[in-house]
């Protein structure tokens, strides 16, 4: 079978035609779900649901630069700038109702998690409560122990209870065999995503982190539609290309090799590039490698247990992860990857992101003689970033790099 | 008598320490989530981890600087070692900073036991089913710790205590607004509940509500103060007196966690116990926010409050929007509300003067 060609299935998956398809959807009459990042979409993609994700639109509309609209409709409405960017952005969208593109349809229905963040719970109760919207929750307990056989069985049911509940409240009915390929394309997407973050061990890494954080956008908004699958097969086997071509988005050849904690800085996604510039290339991400694809122990879908398979995948949390544990991510990714130091980035809206980062630095230094770069700031309110100065901060840190390196060539 | 109150609050880590040096363990909770009944019913005392009046903590705290100053007073304590006598630390979530709080102290080794409560956020049969369980494994370990392992029946009576202490203080709450008590008085007979033993609570507020002396009523406006830090809740009490308003009652967020509904006494304790935490205690997106709006506004119609000041410590996120959500009703309600934003410093709660005297102003 000929492989997708990549051009034309980006254009099937971007942020503007995911924008189209809700559009098209609320005119077909599916019902609009305002959903977060958290939940499986493969069981809504079945179903016939279509989602709109708040926090994705907050990080796309901070990206183009046109998420202070929002803002300050959520300020209007007493939200206080210490809430999380998202939160306030998003709120805002709904509060609009509309997204950067253009108008969004009234939402028929709200599913959330409620464990990546307490917020998500709040966020949504709000909007329950605010929009009179039916809103399910699916339960997830705080836990430092994600993988216990009885926490992945409580979610599963709550993934049976989100299906009696879409059923309860739209006409959307669960058809068996449409969740089996929902799954199947949602397997494939993950395996070529992991795919692809393994090609990033290859001197020199062919990928930009910068690149990444908009291809990422599939698997959150589109798992289950075999576009995103086909997507990522093309992607992959284009990166593959580009690996054996030795290509790099870190000019004069990859120098440095870097590891990038935290979401990205949306509103300025060019302090990847101010990297890239100097020759440092971020290889390894846990918001790339472990937030999203298949997380599953076997690293694929179990198509045979679809409720189980994605109940193991969705519960596995990053943030429910004692440090230890994510040191451990961090020690082997620094072995696998070949990593010459750590970016940090200490985000005001993500407490759950950055509470611990402090001691997960302190782990990695004691094992690892690493220079670590800490940015403080948001994910997508550019409130007190100043472009200067994380210019500057880059261009030290690449000068320490370097030192590192001539030191190196001294011994 | 009243003055015995602030005095088991003030010197709460003094208490602490003589029953340990008694061969008692103490456990920490944080915050009112965290089912205390089963820490008694192990044998040991249950205190809450709350604020101490020191701002040096919060620079001791090592902790990032958008976090919350109650997260970082308490990280200062740990590092200034006042808590020296806890054996242990019990964290239910309540937002994403005492969550996770939990890893630092798992990293720091800051207590020689920790657990995580393990709760749904829901109350259906399946939420009540887990928690049930979830509870059985905590008893379990707590039982282990203390050397007392937590019965039925022991939990029963645990129960019976903290749901009596529970009713005391609703008493206590119907009897203040015509009570000749000072409203800072009036915030250490709930504080000392936190931090002290529920047996040695009880009788004193028995005795209390058997002498509580009728009083004057206080000056108009009558306001009542949501808080969540005591320390400041004290020093906001002081600032509204001070511009000829009476704050005639409280809505503790620990206080509405805590001295929520009792817990059921029926059946098997473990369930009842889960049935009498899951969603039936206040903490943003847990609780209702049609009935916790609807508790504030009847404990002001009791209480004869004119204004509410909802006072929320600066970057606690989760009050930040509970707060937003409340607000809308209170709005629709004509209810009339001033929200603060401070740290727990001097110079901040100093900056909240204007604030809360145009606040008592506009109520006059
Ligand atoms: S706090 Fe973090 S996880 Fe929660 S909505 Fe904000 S960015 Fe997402
Ligand atoms: S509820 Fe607020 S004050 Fe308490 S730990 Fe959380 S953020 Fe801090």
């Amino acid at each position: 079978m000929a492989e997708p060609d990549l051009k034309s299935i980006q254009k099937k998956v971007s942020a503007g035609a995911s924008y189209r398809k809700i559009v098209a959807a609320a005119e077909a009459g599916a019902p609009i779900c305002v959903a977060s990042a958290g939940i499986p979409n493969e069981v809504m993609h079945a179903m016939g649901v279509c989602p709109i994700y708040p926090e994705s639109l907050a990080a796309i509309s901070a990206g183009i630069g046109k998420a202070g609209e929002f803002f300050d409709e959520s300020r209007a409405h007493g939200l206080s700038n210490i809430i999380c960017s998202y939160t306030r952005c998003g709120l805002g969208i709904c509060w609009a109702s509309k997204t950067a593109f253009g108008s969004i349809p009234r939402p028929n229905i709200a599913i959330t998690d409620v464990n990546i963040c307490c917020l998500h719970l709040t966020w949504w109760a709000y909007l329950e409560d605010h929009f009179t919207l039916p809103t399910f929750y699916m339960d997830m307990p705080a836990t430092t122990d994600p993988g216990a056989p009885e926490y992945i069985d409580y979610y599963e049911t709550q993934i049976r209870e989100m299906v009696a509940f879409v059923e309860r409240t739209t006409s959307c009915r669960l058809d068996m065999d449409r969740l089996h390929q929902s799954v199947r394309s949602s397997d494939l997407a993950g395996y070529y995503w992991k795919q692809m973050m393994a090609l990033r061990r290859h001197r020199p890494s062919p990928m930009s982190f910068r690149a990444l954080a908009g291809q990422i956008l599939p698997l959150v908004t589109a798992l289950g539609d075999q576009d995103a699958a086909d997507f990522y097969e093309a992607l992959y086997h284009q990166y593959l290309a580009d690996a054996k071509e030795g290509k790099t988005p870190a000019q004069g050849g990859e120098t440095y090799r870097l590891i990038w904690d935290g979401i990205p800085i949306w509103h300025h996604l060019q302090v990847i590039n101010a990297f890239e510039e100097k020759g440092a290339n971020f290889v390894w991400e846990p918001y790339t490698s472990l937030n999203w694809g298949n997380k599953t122990s076997t690293g694929r879908l179990d198509l045979d247990r679809p409720f189980h398979t994605l109940a193991e995948k969705y519960t596995n949390v990053w943030n429910n992860k004692p440090i230890a544990k994510r040191f451990e991510y961090f020690d082997q990714a620094i072995r696998e990857y070949e990593v010459d130091g750590l970016v940090m980035f200490s985000n005001r809206s993500c407490r759950p992101m950055s509470i611990g980062q402090h001691e997960l630095v302190q782990l990695i230094t004691e094992r690892h003689d690493l220079p670590v770069l800490i940015f403080e700031g948001d994910q997508a309110d550019p409130e007190g970033f100043s472009w200067a100065d994380a210019r500057t901060r880059v261009d030290g840190f690449i000068e320490v790099l370097e030192g590192r390196k001539q030191r190196g060539r001294q011994r | 008598m009243i003055a015995r109150f602030r005095e088991r609050f003030e010197l709460r880590h003094d208490r602490a320490r003589a029953l340990k040096r008694q061969g008692t363990k103490i456990i920490g909770c944080f915050y009112g989530l965290a089912p205390k009944e089963l820490v008694h019913a192990a044998g040991m005392v249950p205190v809450q981890l709350v604020e101490d009046r020191d701002a040096r903590y919060e620079a001791k705290s090592g902790l990032l600087p958008f976090l919350c100053g109650m997260s970082k007073n308490l990280a200062g304590q740990i590092a200034a070692n006042v808590l020296d006598y806890v054996d242990g630390v019990m964290v239910s979530t309540v937002c994403d900073t005492n969550r996770h709080m939990l890893d630092i102290w798992v990293h720091q080794r800051a207590f020689p036991n920790q657990w995580l409560v393990r709760a749904p956020a829901k109350d259906d049969e399946g939420a009540i089913n887990y928690f049930t369980n979830e509870l059985r494994r905590l008893a379990g370990e707590l039982g282990a710790v203390s050397g007392t392992p937590v019965t039925d029946d022991g939990l029963r009576k645990s129960i019976a205590l903290f749901n009596e202490n529970r009713a005391l203080l609703r008493r206590f709450y119907d009897a203040r607004p015509t009570a000749g008590l000072s409203a800072e008085d009036a915030v250490y007979v709930f504080a000392s509940a936190l931090t002290s033993p529920v047996e040695e609570h009880n009788a004193l507020m028995r005795e209390l509500l058997a002498s509580l002396p009728p009083g004057a009523p206080g000056s108009d406006p009558k306001l009542m103060l949501s808080a969540l830090n005591i320390p400041m809740a004290v020093d906001v009490i002081r600032m509204a007196e001070k511009y000829g308003a009476t704050v005639v009652t409280d809505d503790f967020t620990h206080n509405a966690r805590y001295g929520s509904t009792a817990v059921p006494a029926d059946g098997d304790p473990f369930r009842a116990l889960a049935r009498g935490y899951l969603r039936t205690v206040p903490a943003p997106g847990l609780y209702s926010f049609e009935d916790r709006a609807a508790r504030i506004r009847d404990a002001m119609e009791r209480a004869g409050a004119r204004g509410l000041i909802y006072l929320i410590q600066l970057y606690c996120d989760a009050y930040a929007l509970e707060y937003a959500i409340l607000k809308e009703r209170f709005d629709r309600w004509k209810l009339p509300h001033l929200r603060l934003e401070a740290e727990a410093t001097p110079s901040s709660i100093e900056q909240l003067n204007v604030r809360v005297q145009s606040f008592v102003e506009s109520l006059v």
